[in-house]
C-alpha cells in the first residue's frame, strides 16, 4: 500500500513538473485577443511551421532568450501556419524541443489576417511580433537572435 | 525658412526611402529571361510572340503548400493558354538547403504530376529577384504593354489552399479575366503563407 502512494506521489510530482507539449488549435481571433491585451505582460509571438528550417534553426535562439528571462512578465508564444492535417509533424518538433504556449492557426486565407499582424509583411516565415500593453511593438519578418529579443522585451 | 527647407527636404528624402523599401510589385517592369525547362529546353518569354500576358507562379517540390496546387496549375494553363495567356512556373528555392528542389527532382515533380507547363530552374535566382518573388507558390499576372511586361497581380493563387472546392475567390484567374476584358485588376496583390525563397548571400 505504502509502495502505492509513494509511486503516485512520484508520478504525481513529475507530471507537475513537465508541463504537457499540447498544441492548441485557433482561430486568429482568439490568437489575438490572447496576446493583445491590456495586461503589462510582454508577447513574443513567433511564427513558424514544422517545414521552415529556418524557422527550426532558430528555435535555440528562444530557447535561449526563455531561459534568460524567468520570472519575468514576458511570455513566449509559438504560432505555427502549419496545416491542420500536418498536425503531427508539429508535435514532433513541439516535443524534441519542449515548447510550450504553442498555438496551430486554423485558418485556410492568411489574405485575411496577415496585414492584422503588420501591413507590411508578405507572410513569409520565420517572422516574430513584440507586443507590449496590448499594443504593436515590433515586427521582424526573418529570423531573430536571442540577444535581439532580449533588447527588444527591455 | 531654412529649418523648414531642410526639413522638407529630409521628409522627402524619407518618402523616397520608405517607398522603395515597400515598393508594389504591381506595375513593375519585368525583364526577359532564359532558364532551362525540365524537358532541357530553354524557356524565354520571346518564345510566345502572341501572348498578351503569362501567368507566373513560383513554386518548388519541397513546399506543402506548393504541393496543394500542381493540379489547379494544369487547369489554370488549360484555360487561359489558349486565350493568349500562358502559365509558367518557375523553381527559384536555394537547393543547398533543400535537396528535393534539385534540377533532377524537378524532373521527376513535371513528370509525376503531368505538368503541362513549363516548369524553370531559376538556379542563380535571378529571376525571383527581378519579380521580387518571395515565396512558393507566389503568383503573378504580368501583361504586355507598350511591348513591355508589367505585373498586374502579384499573391496568392486563391483563397483556399487546402480546400480546393471551398476556393470563393479565385485571384490569379479573375485578374486575367479583368485584363482580358480591358478592365484593372480590382485585387491587383494579395498576402498570403508560404515558403520563403532564401536568397543565398554572395
Amino acid at each position: 500500500m505504502n509502495k502505492i502512494v509513494c509511486i503516485t506521489f512520484v508520478v504525481l510530482c513529475f507530471s507537475n513538473n513537465t508541463k504537457a507539449q499540447t498544441i492548441q488549435i485557433v482561430k486568429f481571433y482568439t490568437l489575438k485577443q490572447s496576446v493583445y491585451n491590456n495586461s503589462d505582460t510582454v508577447y513574443v509571438v513567433n511564427f513558424f511551421a514544422s517545414w521552415c528550417k529556418p524557422c527550426i534553426q532558430e528555435i535555440p535562439e528562444f530557447l535561449t532568450f526563455d531561459k534568460g528571462i524567468k520570472n519575468s512578465k514576458i511570455k513566449l508564444v509559438f504560432v505555427s501556419v502549419d496545416l491542420k492535417k500536418d498536425q503531427e509533424k508539429l508535435l514532433q518538433i513541439v516535443q524534441k524541443y519542449s515548447l510550450q504556449n504553442v498555438f496551430l492557426l486554423d485558418e485556410t486565407n492568411a489574405n485575411n489576417w496577415i496585414n492584422k499582424i503588420d501591413k507590411h509583411w508578405s507572410g513569409t516565415i520565420p517572422a516574430t511580433l513584440i507586443i507590449k500593453k496590448g499594443k504593436h511593438k515590433k515586427f521582424i519578418a526573418d529570423a531573430i537572435s536571442s540577444e535581439t529579443l532580449y533588447n527588444l522585451t527591455k | 525658412m531654412k529649418y523648414i527647407k531642410s526639413l522638407s527636404i529630409i521628409l522627402i528624402v524619407l518618402s523616397i526611402i520608405s517607398t522603395n523599401s515597400f515598393a508594389q510589385k504591381t506595375n513593375k517592369n519585368i525583364v526577359d529571361f532564359k532558364l532551362k525547362n525540365t524537358d532541357g529546353s530553354f524557356v524565354s518569354l520571346s518564345d510566345y510572340p502572341n501572348a498578351k500576358g503569362f501567368i507566373i507562379i513560383f513554386t518548388c517540390n519541397h513546399c506543402p503548400f506548393a504541393k496543394l496546387y500542381p493540379p489547379r496549375l494544369n487547369n489554370l494553363n488549360n484555360k487561359y493558354k489558349p486565350l493568349g495567356v500562358p502559365l509558367i512556373a518557375i523553381s527559384s528555392t536555394d537547393t543547398l538547403m533543400y535537396e528535393e528542389d534539385t534540377y533532377s527532382n524537378m524532373v521527376i515533380k513535371a513528370n509525376d504530376e503531368h505538368f503541362n507547363f513549363p516548369y524553370l530552374f531559376d538556379e542563380i535566382q535571378e529571376v525571383a529577384k527581378n519579380f521580387k518573388a518571395q515565396k512558393t507558390p507566389h503568383a503573378f499576372v504580368i501583361w504586355k504593354e507598350n511591348n513591355q511586361w508589367v505585373v498586374k497581380y502579384n499573391g496568392a493563387i486563391d483563397n483556399n489552399g487546402m480546400e480546393p472546392e471551398k476556393v470563393t475567390e479565385s485571384y490569379v484567374a479573375n485578374a486575367v479575366h479583368e485584363l482580358l476584358a480591358n478592365k484593372p485588376v480590382k485585387t491587383s496583390e494579395t498576402k498570403s503563407i508560404g515558403c520563403q525563397i532564401a536568397f543565398r548571400r554572395k
